[in-house]
């Protein structure tokens, strides 16, 4: 039978091996050269991307979606299984709610870094309309930010507390986990405190949630342009968001399990459930896609028409029926079956659903922009299409690399699976202190 | 003396040179073209709008930022002066006639000469406008339930001018807008009768009609303007001073400063309630010890 110790021992952050020092470096290259391109881009202005009159939101406002859609994770994992009595999802927790700070921060340096002038940033605030919808997203995307941080944070008290112990005269270490416990010492008061701000927050994070991604699609949404011209908007993105998260989250939960050996706590029994998840928000994200495209396609107006062809058999046809086919409907039939469901099959098909996700956002925002209803006069033809620039990928490389590093280093420092939930799941107790 | 004999003709030919080099010099300036037209528009002012071009490299020019003496021409040599005027970027200028000696000669007419006087541009030159004063009346009446307007020309001693043309306008912000035919030609009364069939949208119902002698040759350009409340009123749709979805930050409407606000306000007092929580969990240690 497991021990307390061996337990805390098993899930105790650990240092990297050669593996995550190499990953490190590939990420930090990646952030160096993405930093490169943002540095041309502070002193050229936009002109170095492939945005112009036609296509004045890029591949920027795409990424910024799809890391808006992978935030929602945090409220899917933590909040609403938290609060449906899930105890299954418990070493996944962490995970999520890393995964989710992670991606709410890009969005936001996402934001800053498509602004021609990101000086002038502080305009959007002394200066802000309350009426645009841009301005709902700043607040929202704020307060979500705020509250990912605070259910990130809550359930680590008892467990720096455990971590404190458990480094007693490492120094430095043990300084900063006795700092970040702020005193825990699991008393009856505390333990009131923390069970019920932990449930206030997961009550409150599920509407905020709700209403960054609707304010995201309401983005879209208001301006009247074929494609985003729907009232179905903000349920299909958030429909879509929960596909995008926990696609992240298996594939970040399998990669984590092998790379620190949790087998005895992210089992194939996670993988199994996650999957099923997965199976039932693809379906659902498939009958928003279906409501999203039938309708306008059935009515045919001509810009809709135009728009619609150029999805479906015209220039991004090829990314649209991947996206479609590959990140939806094959995961769907293949999820279907118990072995799609075991860890490696699974893992693979999150990785197609995810990318799958992300080139979704690409092509809901880029073939809109370049079929405006009325058409943009004296530009050269070369402005009526967009494709990113080398430099726009390397920024935007960068930013995913840049969530990837965030939850590396997260995932270095904090137990990946809560300590102190799991050992009172399986009725473990502390009875000594053990030093590393 | 022989030397002088010898270098005599080098010493003309010398001063020719001088001489030619110096006309030449002179020739330098531009020559400039004077365009004058003379406007009268009654119950208000008298003025000769000016225009001045020289041909220069890229063409025509207008000679801006060039002053101009205007005179009165009496007695067919008498030139008595009355001012200058300096044209603007555009190589125009107005002079108003308002407070000049009203003297004509024995036929009726007026004259005036704008000219260029020793500036460093351009050449001397002058040109000169001459006419007869002319009066217009201009009122609105109805026949038979349609409105019309009525135009007059007069010369100065009141005789019906016959035969000359005037434009009917409606004014508008940017200009006048032609209503009927292109112009009238008076009749043998000098008045012209132009019905307003239909009825024109105006702001308050306002409208004001403009009748224009446009350059004649002998009378110059004459207007006369009259309002009259027989238009379609506008109503003001504008949405400035309300609060609307596409007003300024400060014009917010309502509703949309409320329930945010609210929204706002209900989501961040538990939020701030929650890290005061975290100072609690801190400090409860100490208060169980």
């Amino acid at each position: 039978m497991q021990s307390y110790d061996q337990l805390v021992e098993d899930l105790t952050p650990k240092k990297f091996g050669w593996k995550g020092k190499v990953w490190m470096i590939a990420l930090v290259l990646v952030i160096l050269v993405g930093l490169y391109s943002y540095i041309q881009q502070l002193r050229n202005g936009l002109i170095i991307t492939g945005m112009r009159d036609y296509a004045l939101w890029g591949v920027y406002i795409s990424n910024f979606v799809f890391f808006v859609a992978i935030s929602l994770v945090g409220s899917l994992v933590t909040a609403i299984l938290r609060l449906s009595g899930v105890q299954w999802s418990t070493p996944l927790t962490r995970i999520a709610e890393i995964i989710a700070v992670a991606a709410i921060i890009m969005a936001g340096l996402t934001i800053i870094i498509d602004m021609g002038r990101p000086d002038r940033m502080l305009n959007l605030f002394l200066h802000g309309r309350l009426q645009s919808p841009i301005i709902w997203d700043v607040i929202v995307i704020t307060t979500y930010l705020f509250i990912s941080i605070l259910l990130l944070y809550y359930p680590l008290l008892p467990d720096f507390s455990i971590l404190k112990e458990r480094y007693a005269g490492s120094g430095k270490v043990r300084e900063w986990y006795s700092r970040l416990s702020l005193n825990w010492t699991g008393t009856s008061q505390q333990h009131r405190i923390y069970g019920r701000s932990i449930k206030v927050l997961s009550v409150l994070i599920v509407p905020v949630a709700f209403a960054i991604h609707t304010v995201t699609a309401w983005l879209f949404e208001t301006t009247y342009r074929p494609g985003w011209d729907s009232t179905n908007f903000g349920p299909y993105f958030i429909a879509g968001a929960f596909v995008a998260g926990a696609g992240a989250v298996i594939a970040v939960m399998f990669v984590l399990r092998k790379a620190y050996e949790l087998e005895n706590y992210i089992t194939d029994e996670h993988f199994d459930k996650m999957g099923k998840i997965l199976v039932l928000l693809c379906l659902i994200y498939i009958y928003f896609n279906i409501n999203e495209y039938l309708m306008p396609f059935y009515k045919s107006t001509e810009e809709e028409a135009i728009h619609l062809h150029s999805l479906f058999s015209g220039q991004y046809s090829v990314l649209f029926w991947s996206a479609i086919v590959g990140g939806l409907v094959l995961p769907v039939v293949l999820l279907l079956f118990p072995a799609g469901r075991k860890p490696l099959p699974l893992f693979i098909v999150s990785l197609a659903v995810v990318a799958g996700a992300w080139w979704k956002r690409y092509i809901i925002v880029i073939p809109t922009l370049s079929h405006p209803f009325l058409p943009i006069e004296g530009v050269p033809e070369s402005w009526r299409h967009y494709f990113p620039t080398w430099m726009e990928w390397s920024i935007t490389s960068a930013t995913l690399a840049m969530a990837l590093l965030i939850i590396t280093l997260l995932v270095r420092y904090l137990p990946i699976v809560p300590i102190h939930e799991t050992a009172e799941e399986r009725g473990l107790e502390a009875h000594t202190t053990t030093k590393p | 003396m022989r030397y002088i004999i010898k270098y005599l003709p080098l010493f003309f030919v010398s001063c020719l040179l001088v001489s030619a080099l110096s006309a030449s010099s002179k020739d330098e300036k531009y020559r400039a073209r004077i365009s004058l037209e003379r406007v009268k528009v009654m119950n208000d002012q008298s003025y000769i709008n000016i225009s001045v071009k020289y041909k220069g490299e890229d063409g025509f020019e207008p000679a801006n930022d060039l002053t101009l003496s205007v005179y009165r021409r009496v007695n067919e040599d008498s030139l008595v002066s009355l001012g200058q005027v300096i044209t603007n970027s555009d190589g125009m200028a107005k002079f108003l006639m308002e407070d000049v000696i009203k003297t004509f000669d024995t036929t009726g007419v007026y004259s005036y000469t704008v000219a260029i006087e020793d500036d460093e541009r351009f050449r001397d030159a002058d040109k000169t406008i001459s006419f007869s004063e002319a009066n217009l009346l201009i009122k609105i009446i109805m026949i038979d339930s349609v409105y019309n307007i009525s135009a007059t020309l007069t010369d100065e001693k009141g005789d019906y001018l016959q035969g000359e043309f005037l434009q009917v306008g409606l004014k508008r912000l940017y200009g006048s807008l032609v209503i009927g035919q292109d112009n009238y030609e008076t009749d043998e009364k000098g008045t012209i009768l132009v019905p307003l069939e239909e009825r024109m949208p105006s702001l308050n119902g306002n409208l004001t009609f403009e009748v224009v002698l446009k350059e004649s040759d002998v009378y110059g350009t004459v207007k006369a303007s009259v309002s009259a409340p027989i238009g379609i009123p506008i109503e003001d749709e504008s949405t400035f001073d309300k609060r609307t979805m596409w007003s300024p930050p400060n014009k917010v409407p309502l509703y949309l400063l409320i329930f945010p606000n609210l929204i706002i306000l209900g989501v961040w007092i538990p939020l701030l309630l929650l890290t005061f929580n975290l100072y609690r969990i801190s400090k409860s240690k100490k208060v169980e010890s």
